[in-house]
């Protein structure tokens, strides 16, 4: 009997087309395990010079101000008549005034802006003046042609404002420098550098919710009183153009 | 029309004070406080004039001033009227750089009178309210306004004093001429 060995074997190894499927096998298996993060990371950069551009970055940027802008209108709108309800003071639905800045006493003792804006255009004493950044103060006087705005720096100037953070009033004291104060008769107010100021709402003199300024620094508590400088957001000795607007009680 | 003009030169210049106080302009401003600009007239003015004319100028100054301000329970009328006598009382050195030195000097002093007794009156109006402390920031205001005030008290104290004393000069010619 002779014994016919087999020389060569042929053995699935041994053929490149199964290692190919192999390979193929382990690359499908790694991406099932790393849950595509390879795929990903290749549309990365393959994508990069497609992407969205600055011109499309503004056309989002502007529906979404459009967004806000509405959503905004319809708060104010829920607001107005939240206040008619509870009969609580409100800005008036007319216009504002557009005035311009004709004359400013924003140093020394004496704190006021006279506007080319007077009784013939329907400005009345009460009528508070908003510009850039928020409340710069009340109109005192009105003339024919013109209105003097006692500003909140003025010595003589006091507000109620509301700080909304810690939800608590306090009394805005202009000193006649640029730095008003805000009193707190409560020393134990949790009150911190950088809190937004705004005009109270239970001012019988402002609308509610107005920007005033931001606190700059804390003093010391005095006889069961904190004291704190407040930084004002609008600056009446750069501004030139302001909104006079009615309180309606 | 020239003549004229010099001759009612401190009743025009008088007109245009407050225009100058309403106008203020920043330009002029030392950390954002103002010269004290009724002082620059009223200095030379009441040199001249004397201490009664002073203070009846003294006066309607205040008036004029007061009723541009909003501050009503404030006052510039005392400041201004114990500046007028104290002025009329004053008298003018020959020397020039004298005269300069000492126009500053005065515009000065007065500057910071009337600003005290203007803080004075803010610290009683509020000392019922224990908060008049917070008002002593005001000093600030003072000192800046004494420092630019005298600055320019000489430029324009000797200017407006030698247009009122040829004005003045004039009025006695005349008078003089009639007689």
């Amino acid at each position: 009997m002779v014994d016919i060995r087999r020389i060569s074997t042929n053995r699935w190894w041994h053929k490149k087309k199964n290692w190919v499927l192999f390979i193929f096998l382990l690359f499908l298996f790694f991406v099932r395990i790393s849950k595509g993060s390879l795929y990903k990371d290749f549309y990365y950069f393959i994508s990069k010079p497609f992407w969205p551009g600055q011109f499309q970055r503004e056309v989002l940027t502007k529906s979404v101000e459009q967004e806000f802008w509405l959503r905004l209108k319809q708060l104010e709108k829920d607001n107005k008549r939240l206040r008619e309800i509870l009969s609580l003071q409100r800005v008036s639905d007319s216009e504002s005034i557009s005035a311009n800045v004709i004359s400013r006493k924003t140093g020394s003792f004496w704190r006021q802006i006279i506007l080319n804006k007077g009784i013939k255009d329907g400005v009345e004493i009460g009528s508070f003046v908003v510009g850039p950044g928020g409340l710069l103060g009340r109109v005192d006087n009105t003339s024919l042609f013109t209105s003097t705005v006692k500003l909140l720096t003025s010595p003589e100037s006091k507000v109620g404002i509301w700080v909304e953070r810690i939800q608590m009033h306090g009394l805005l004291v202009g000193l006649g420098n640029d730095y008003p104060k805000v009193i707190f008769y409560n020393k134990d107010i949790d009150i911190k550098v950088g809190d937004f100021v705004l005009s109270s709402p239970a001012s019988t003199l402002l609308p509610p919710n107005i920007p005033i300024g931001i606190i700059q620094s804390v003093d010391e508590e005095f006889k069961a009183k904190k004291t704190a400088n407040i930084l004002l957001l609008g600056k009446p000795q750069a501004i030139d153009w302001v909104q006079i607007l009615k309180v309606e009680i | 029309m020239g003549n004229y003009f010099k001759k009612n030169i401190s009743l025009i210049s008088f007109i245009f004070i407050p225009i100058v106080y309403l106008w203020d302009p920043n330009w002029l401003e030392f950390l954002g406080v103002q010269p004290y600009w009724p002082l620059f007239w009223l200095l030379p003015w009441s040199m001249i004039h004397g201490s009664f004319d002073g203070l009846i100028i003294g006066l309607f100054l205040g008036l004029i001033l007061d009723s541009l301000s909003l501050d009503s329970s404030f006052t510039q009328i005392p400041g201004l009227v114990l500046c007028g006598v104290w002025f009329g009382k004053l008298s003018i050195s020959n020397n020039i750089f004298v005269r300069h030195f000492s126009f500053g000097l005065i515009c000065s002093i007065a500057s910071f009178f009337c600003g005290s007794l203007f803080i004075f009156q803010i610290l009683i109006k509020y000392w019922s309210d224990n908060i008049n402390f917070l008002h002593l920031a005001n000093t600030k205001n003072i000192l800046a306004q004494i420092f630019i005030t005298g600055l320019l008290a000489p430029l324009l104290c000797s200017l407006l004093f030698r247009l009122f004393q040829t004005s003045k000069g004039r009025d006695k010619l005349i008078s003089f001429i009639n007689k």
